[in-house]
């Protein structure tokens, strides 16, 4: 137990006295936190955006006046030809084209029903989908108006339908909402697997390890020596995570926060273990520095983070039963936004708990103090 | 008694034969001298007797127990101070030795004694709460070499302890390995240094991972019929 303290004051001392490190705990989390969810915003601000009225009569031009009052497009006016159209596409002047068809205003006053083509730039799909539901939106609540306006009240009768979206759980839409306990999910992850794996591979590096291996210190005093000052490092990372959340983006979590600590630990400590299992394999830092790296992205790519999981093909949903971050971010997402118990999140819990017991048994087993 | 007995230790590394079927003894409280030319093997003995590292074939009995079969108990019995400095940068020297001093399972109280009386030694007791990379070279083999004797190891292994070191601070390093003879520590060392050679009770000469020549300093010169140790290795190493 000594022996075990005094590797763990060995730990933190090497720490506390190494600037870079200190920043890379203090200073990633904050950067991280106030850049990433700005850049990853997937609201659309300003859409440029153009007209084809050939009706030309006083409800299209109301219509094309409703774009100019709403904060979300920018009107680049009229244009004639849809030839001059694509040309204005392919340069980015503009977004999307709204074409009004001929005898609009007839057909709605007549309640005959009208077709208004709306054309969207899509290479950015994000930002094609998005912005449809806009212009979606304008012309719908353009419409309803002039029909309650006019007395039209049969105007809904005529399948006519105007829906109401309500987003659970994230009720503005709001990217941040979803990104910001990613980012949670990505911190612990760096400090567990990261910092853990490179600072094993550096005393081996430098040779200090051969000098502990000659005492008769016991692996596991060893391993657990490392493993418990950075785990307290994560624990203590998470949780200035969770009061950057609410400080910069007023999230709260919405679930037990004991629970959530629990869960935070043991993925702790599967990363722990990934980052020691990777550390026995590389021989230097820089391997060490790959491997941790092609993980590190394949964890997020299929972390259900950037995209939903459930959209990806077969083999991928496969690859993510092997994946811990995928189940964290899953307990994250559910116990942050959902406000989910304990009972919602046990399957990913167990999974969790397996995998550490596992790394870490992998750990130890490829550790070795003398070799052959 | 025996501090040392290597019994046909050989290691192979793929079909490259590192140490070839050595044999020799040393005596409890002896300073035993490990020569050769680079590459001649002696590190790859001394990571073995040490337990860093596993023998392909052969034993060597280290105070009494196998490096086969009982490394845990020979860690307890035994110093070792690597070719390369490997104590820690980011610690200050007190911090080293306390770190190392309880591993070993040295009582609290009793450590700091201990680490205090050698640090007075070492006239290095100003620099007790400096941090190791602030000091120079020949203090921290000094250092060193009191950290891997703190705990009273029966033997202790030193790889080229002195390489890079001022002819002074070499003479004050082997005092240090007389005072820790005189308290019955066994001295294992190797050296490139052939007037170090001389201050051993016994050496040997290794060439190719082969023990070609064995017995003291003076035995060695006769036999060669040369005048120093330093005529004997190049004599041998040129044959």
């Amino acid at each position: 137990m000594r022996i075990i303290l005094m590797l763990i004051k060995k730990e933190f001392l090497q720490v506390f006295r190494s600037p870079l490190l200190m920043s890379i705990l203090i200073v990633a989390p904050m950067v991280q936190f106030i850049l990433f969810p700005f850049t990853a915003d997937y609201e659309i601000k300003v859409l440029d955006i153009a007209f084809i009225d050939n009706d030309n009569s006083t409800l299209s031009r109301q219509l094309i006046e409703e774009f100019s009052s709403s904060t979300h497009f920018r009107s680049k006016g009229m244009i004639d030809s849809k030839s001059y159209a694509d040309q204005l596409m392919k340069a980015d002047k503009i977004d999307f084209l709204v074409e009004i068809p001929l005898n609009f205003e007839k057909n709605v006053m007549g309640q005959q029903g009208t077709t208004i083509a709306i054309t969207a730039n899509a290479i950015n799909t994000v930002k094609a989908g998005i912005g449809c539901g806009y212009v979606q939106t304008v012309i719908g609540d353009y419409l309803k108006e002039t029909a309650e306006n006019s007395g039209m009240s049969a105007f809904s009768d005529n399948a006519q339908l105007f829906t109401t979206n309500i987003y659970w759980y994230n009720e503005q839409m709001n990217y941040k909402n979803l990104i910001v306990p990613g980012i949670l999910v990505i911190l612990v992850t760096l400090i567990g697997a990261y910092v853990t794996a490179l600072n094993l591979v550096r005393e081996k590096e430098i040779g200090t390890i051969e000098q502990i291996n000659v005492t008769p210190i016991r692996k596991w005093q060893f391993l657990l020596g490392k493993m418990i000052p950075f785990w307290i490092l994560g624990m203590a990372e998470f949780i200035m995570g969770l009061f950057l959340m609410k400080l910069i983006f007023s999230i709260t979590v919405q679930g037990s926060i004991p629970v959530l600590l629990t869960i935070t630990a043991i993925y702790l400590f599967v990363m722990l273990g990934l980052g020691f299992f990777i550390s026995a394999v590389a021989e230097n830092q820089l391997q060490a520095m790959f491997i941790v790296f092609f993980l590190f992205i394949v964890f997020v790519l299929l972390s259900g983070l950037f995209t939903p999981t459930e959209g990806m093909p077969e083999w991928a949903k496969f690859i993510n039963y092997l994946n811990p971050m995928s189940f964290y971010m899953d307990v994250i997402k559910k116990m942050v936004l959902k406000g989910c118990e304990f009972s919602d999140v046990k399957i990913q819990t167990i999974t969790l708990s397996v995998m550490a017991v596992i790394l870490n048994t992998a750990a130890i087993l490829s550790y070795k103090e003398s070799s052959k | 008694m025996q501090s040392i007995v290597a019994k046909d230790l050989t290691k192979q590394f793929g079909t490259f034969t590192a140490v070839n079927h050595i044999n020799f003894e040393v005596e409890k409280g002896e300073i035993f001298g490990f020569l050769g030319a680079n590459g001649a093997g002696k590190t790859t003995a001394i990571k073995m007797m040490s337990g860093l590292l596993l023998p392909t074939s052969g034993d060597a009995l280290i105070g009494g127990y196998s490096i086969r079969t009982e490394s845990k108990q020979i860690k307890k019995h035994i110093g070792y101070m690597s070719q390369r400095f490997s104590l820690y940068n980011d610690l200050t020297v007190f911090e080293n030795m306390q770190l190392f001093g309880t591993v070993y399972g040295i009582p609290p109280k009793e450590l700091k004694q201990r680490i205090n009386n050698s640090l007075e030694e070492l006239m290095l007791l100003d620099k007790k709460n400096s941090l190791v990379a602030s000091i120079p070279l020949g203090w921290k083999q000094k250092l060193a070499f009191a950290t891997a004797i703190l705990h009273r190891p029966e033997i202790v292994f030193l790889d080229e302890p002195t390489s890079g070191v001022d002819p002074i601070v070499r003479r004050e390093f082997w005092k240090l390995i007389y005072q820790a003879a005189a308290q019955g520590i066994t001295i294992f060392v190797t050296t490139h240094y052939m007037d170090e050679a001389e201050y051993c009770h016994r050496i040997s000469i290794m060439s190719d991972g082969c023990l070609k020549l064995i017995g003291t300093p003076d035995e060695l010169k006769q036999q060669m019929g040369v005048n120093s140790i330093e005529e004997v290795f190049v004599k041998f190493v040129n044959r």
